[in-house]
């Protein structure tokens, strides 16, 4: 008896070892050692100072090597660092015609316009610029051709493509956070929400106006039309959004919208399917905690963490808040599942991006957050909120819960710093998905896995053919030894970022992919059987 | 003649007074209270039954600091007067007048009565607030100079440090306390509180649960502490024995609206929405303006296949969040709502 207690702690503990990644901080020796300015340091005097920006991992050349963009805020420009395939990037930022100038937010890719190369939108208080990819060589800016010029500076925060009415061209939706300027908007300290624990601190979101989400429609000829108000986007109008997920939530064939809210509800727009959305967050459990109180929301990321065939949300919130895991009942109704799968307990932290990856390449989605405070201030206090602050790491234990291992999990995860944006993707296509981090005022995070995981793995690259060419919207699911995993390809998401449009699945033990389904938005199904392992794998659209 | 002209002269003397009290009482609106002071003698020599001459010469007399004088004609016009903005004028300085004096004991029942009659009245309240605010610091300074080392002295400052926010201090001054009177109820259960304000991670909770338990061995029949304790494990990830504590402090106080709750959503997440509709319903009886159990109630009565009801208990969330009519944020958004320069 006592023996085998002694064996069962001793595997326990292999188990345990074996899993544990060791995440490495390796920007500068990859080529990405510019700073990204993005207001004050020590202390930020307006509320478009907090909350950019976004990072975007996307192929802009073709060449199935991840690319990375970074977005700043002004003093910066946003920056393109080509990927040289030895594990060194470029700055081609000039050539590729993307320097700015101005608080940028968001970023989100899809190829709009079907020629094969992937676009990119980028938000701002101030507008939004979309760049056309020429070619895989250059960007051009085609926002005023486009129709996308906005009558005012808004102040645009998360994006994404996506093809809401399934007719093969992408849509893009924009979310707002609310109206800004710097002349009349309150200085710290000037009235109650210019507070934050007995510290003067920048006024809002709450006492600053709202404004309403944007949902643009793709005309097919390069050009878009302001849908907002007849698709009923514009209808909610009392939350402060920032971060944008989409998906088929209730699993009816068309994209749903997510969007995550600071200090007011987050909304959930059910596509109808007639062109039109109802905002039915509320009734549907996700724009609340499980208390029925509103958290400040940040970020959002889906997946099917517990196998159970449903793409659920996980959502970032702030200090003295628990993040929110919303389970999908199925048909779009969510439990918040929290606290029943282990995620109640990191309270400290403000997060920003997060994402679900298999770092081990078990087959179940692991969990990163990265967070950072709104007030640099708040290191004043000498408490245990800081304004830079480390990433948190879950380990999904395969039962609908999860394990806290960020003290074990690398350097990198334990670096300090004032992370908004995270994007994942498989950079170097070797199995083991990257991150990229973007810190305010300093050098992005590239976090990359030192310990090579155990598992097989596969990268899925879907292209369109009657679906938008991007494949935005298509679900697959990867079934391996009875388990099936469900993925979307999504533009946008995490913190105002964009992960790789790739799929990436890890499959154990298995050197196959028994069956691999995929739907896809026109509404073709797929089904390809026995793909091998450890590779990427282009699937393009059957149409006949 | 002579009584058509006597009774002119009256008549004239009398407007006289008559003038003089009304000019007196706008000097005293103006705050001019010196002129006013002035004034309102000489209209009182004139005609020296008048009550408003009397009551807002006192007024004036005490917004000088001439309260002894004041006193008297305060008290009558509070006590007596027909005249309800008399009244709360002359109850309020009278209250000022006993408090500017330290008369605590004498300031106590006019506030008291001044709240009676007055009891959404802003600067009632505000009288009020000050004279309880005066009557604690009093007995608290008193009781640092006379009981300087008991554990009250310990207690009272962890709970002023728990108001200004200031937790860590707080934790120390309770364990101060503890120290002093291990077997004293009520501190280990604030301690525990002030360690779940001051952080939440695995360690702060741990000690939290150990100090709710000592709580619980001075006095087992404290619901709270048996509540508190069911978070702490519910937060642990341990939702069976979270619900053992959350029904025994139902079981101690069956109206208790959070125990409800708590028990509710384990019923749910355990798929029983039968059960758990009950027991939201009963929590939604004892507090039908608590948001919380609105909330599970609607997401009950949905996972029930109820979607009419579900629809109803959202109508009564949207109500409920919706902020107060007057409130600071409401004001606010008007005046965001002036379009911002760009």
């Amino acid at each position: 008896m006592k023996r085998a207690v002694v064996l069962l702690v001793a595997a326990t503990l292999a188990a345990d070892s074996a899993e544990l990644p060791d995440f490495r901080n390796i920007a500068t020796q990859a080529g990405l050692d510019q700073s990204f300015p993005n207001g004050g340091n020590e202390s930020k005097k307006y509320i478009v100072e907090t909350t950019g920006s976004g990072v975007a991992f996307i192929d802009y050349n073709n060449d199935g090597l991840l690319d990375i963009f970074v977005l700043s805020g002004p003093g910066g420009t946003n920056r393109l660092y080509r990927n040289d395939g030895n594990g060194h990037f470029t700055d081609v930022t000039e050539e590729a015609g993307l320097k700015s100038n101005g608080w940028s937010q968001g970023v989100c890719a899809g190829d709009f316009d079907n020629d094969g190369f992937t676009d990119l939108l980028v938000t701002s208080w101030g507008g939004l610029a979309l760049y056309r990819n020429v070619d895989g060589r250059r960007f051009e800016n085609v926002t005023a051709k486009a129709g996308l010029k906005q009558d005012r500076a808004r102040y645009n925060t998360g994006c994404a493509f996506l093809d809401y009415d399934n007719d093969g061209h992408l849509d893009i939706f924009v979310a707002n956070y609310l109206k800004f300027d710097f002349a009349t908007t309150p200085k710290p300290g000037e009235n109650p929400y210019c507070w934050y624990r007995d510290i003067a601190v920048n006024c809002g979101p709450r006492g600053l106006p709202f404004d309403h989400n944007i949902l643009y429609h793709n005309n097919g000829n390069g050009t878009f039309t302001d849908v907002s108000d007849a698709s009923g986007i514009s209808k909610p109008n009392q939350s402060y959004c920032l971060g944008v997920l989409t998906g088929d939530f209730n699993q009816d064939g068309r994209t749903d919208i997510f969007v995550a809210c600071d200090q007011t509800p987050s909304l959930l727009y059910i596509n109808r399917g007639d062109g039109t959305f109802s905002e039915e967050a509320l009734v549907r459990g996700a724009a609340l905690d499980e208390n029925g109180k509103t958290m400040s929301g940040m970020g959002a990321t889906s997946t099917d963490y517990d196998g159970d065939g449903k793409p659920d949300i996980f959502r970032t919130n702030f200090s003295d808040e628990r993040e929110t895991l919303y389970h999908n009942r199925g048909s779009g109704d969510f439990d918040d599942a929290t606290i029943a799968a282990g995620l109640a307990r990191n309270t400290r932290w403000v997060g920003w991006g997060c994402g679900f990856f298999d770092f081990d390449n078990d087959g179940w989605k692991d969990l990163l957050l990265v967070s950072g405070h709104v007030f640099p201030e708040v290191d004043r206090l000498n408490i245990d909120i800081r304004y830079k602050d480390r990433a948190i790491l879950y380990r999904n234990n395969r039962d609908g819960t999860f394990t806290d291992i960020s003290e074990l999990a690398g350097p990198g995860i334990l670096e300090r710093h004032a992370a908004r944006g995270a994007a994942f993707g498989d950079y170097d296509n070797d199995g083991s998905v990257e991150i990229v981090i973007n810190n305010q005022n300093e050098p992005p995070t590239l976090l990359k896995n030192a310990h090579k995981p155990a598992g097989h793995w596969a990268i899925l690259k879907l292209e369109g053919v009657k679906s938008n060419r991007s494949a935005i919207g298509a679900q697959v699911r990867v079934t391996v030894e009875g388990h099936t995993q469900l993925e979307e390809v999504r533009s946008g998401g995490s913190y105002l970022s964009q992960n790789d449009l790739r799929l990436h699945f890890g499959l154990g033990s298995a050197t196959k992919m028994e069956r691999v389904e995929i739907r896809w938005p026109s509404g073709i199904r797929q089904v390809e059987r026995d793909l091998d392992a450890d590779r990427v794998i282009t699937l393009r659209e059957p149409v006949k | 003649m002579r009584g058509i002209s006597l009774a002119a002269l009256f008549f004239v003397a009398a407007l006289s007074a008559q003038d003089r009290v009304a000019e007196g009482i706008e000097e005293f609106r103006q705050g001019k209270y010196a002129d006013a002071q002035a004034t309102l003698e000489q209209a009182l020599r004139q005609k020296p039954g008048d009550p408003h001459a009397r009551t807002f010469l006192a007024l004036s007399r005490a917004a000088v600091g001439g309260c002894d004088s004041a006193a008297n004609d305060l008290s009558a016009a509070f006590t007596t007067s027909q005249d309800a903005d008399l009244r709360r004028l002359a109850g309020l300085a009278l209250a000022q007048c006993h408090l500017a004096h330290n008369r605590v004991d004498a300031a106590l029942p006019v506030v008291v009565e001044l709240e009676k009659q007055f009891p959404a009245d802003a600067d009632v309240l505000y009288e009020a607030a000050k004279l309880h605010m005066k009557a604690w610091n009093d007995v608290v300074f008193q009781m640092f100079q006379k009981t300087p080392a008991s554990y009250r002295v310990n207690q009272v400052s962890a709970e002023i440090f728990e108001v200004q926010g200031r937790y860590a201090d707080a934790v120390a001054e309770y364990r101060k306390a503890i120290e002093k009177n291990p077997a004293a109820v009520n501190l280990h259960f604030r301690l525990a509180r002030a360690l779940l304000m001051q952080s939440h991670t695995p360690d702060a909770m741990h000690e939290a649960r150990e100090e709710f338990a000592a709580e619980l061995k001075l006095n087992p029949n404290d619901a709270v502490a048996e509540y508190e304790t069911g978070q702490i494990l519910l937060a642990e990830n341990k939702p069976q024995e979270a619900v053992a504590r959350f029904e025994r402090a139902l079981a101690l106080a069956p109206d208790f609206a959070e125990a409800l709750l708590a028990v509710a959503k384990l019923r749910s997440d355990a798929k029983r929405y039968t059960d758990a509709i009950q027991l939201l319903e009963r929590a939604a009886r004892l507090q039908p303006e608590n948001e919380s159990v609105h909330y599970n109630l609607m997401l009950a009565y949905r996972n029930a296949g109820r979607n009419a009801d579900a629809l109803r208990e959202k109508d009564v969330i949207d109500k409920l969040q919706r902020p107060p009519a007057g409130e600071f944020t409401e004001f606010l958004k008007k005046l965001g709502e002036k379009a911002p320069n760009q």
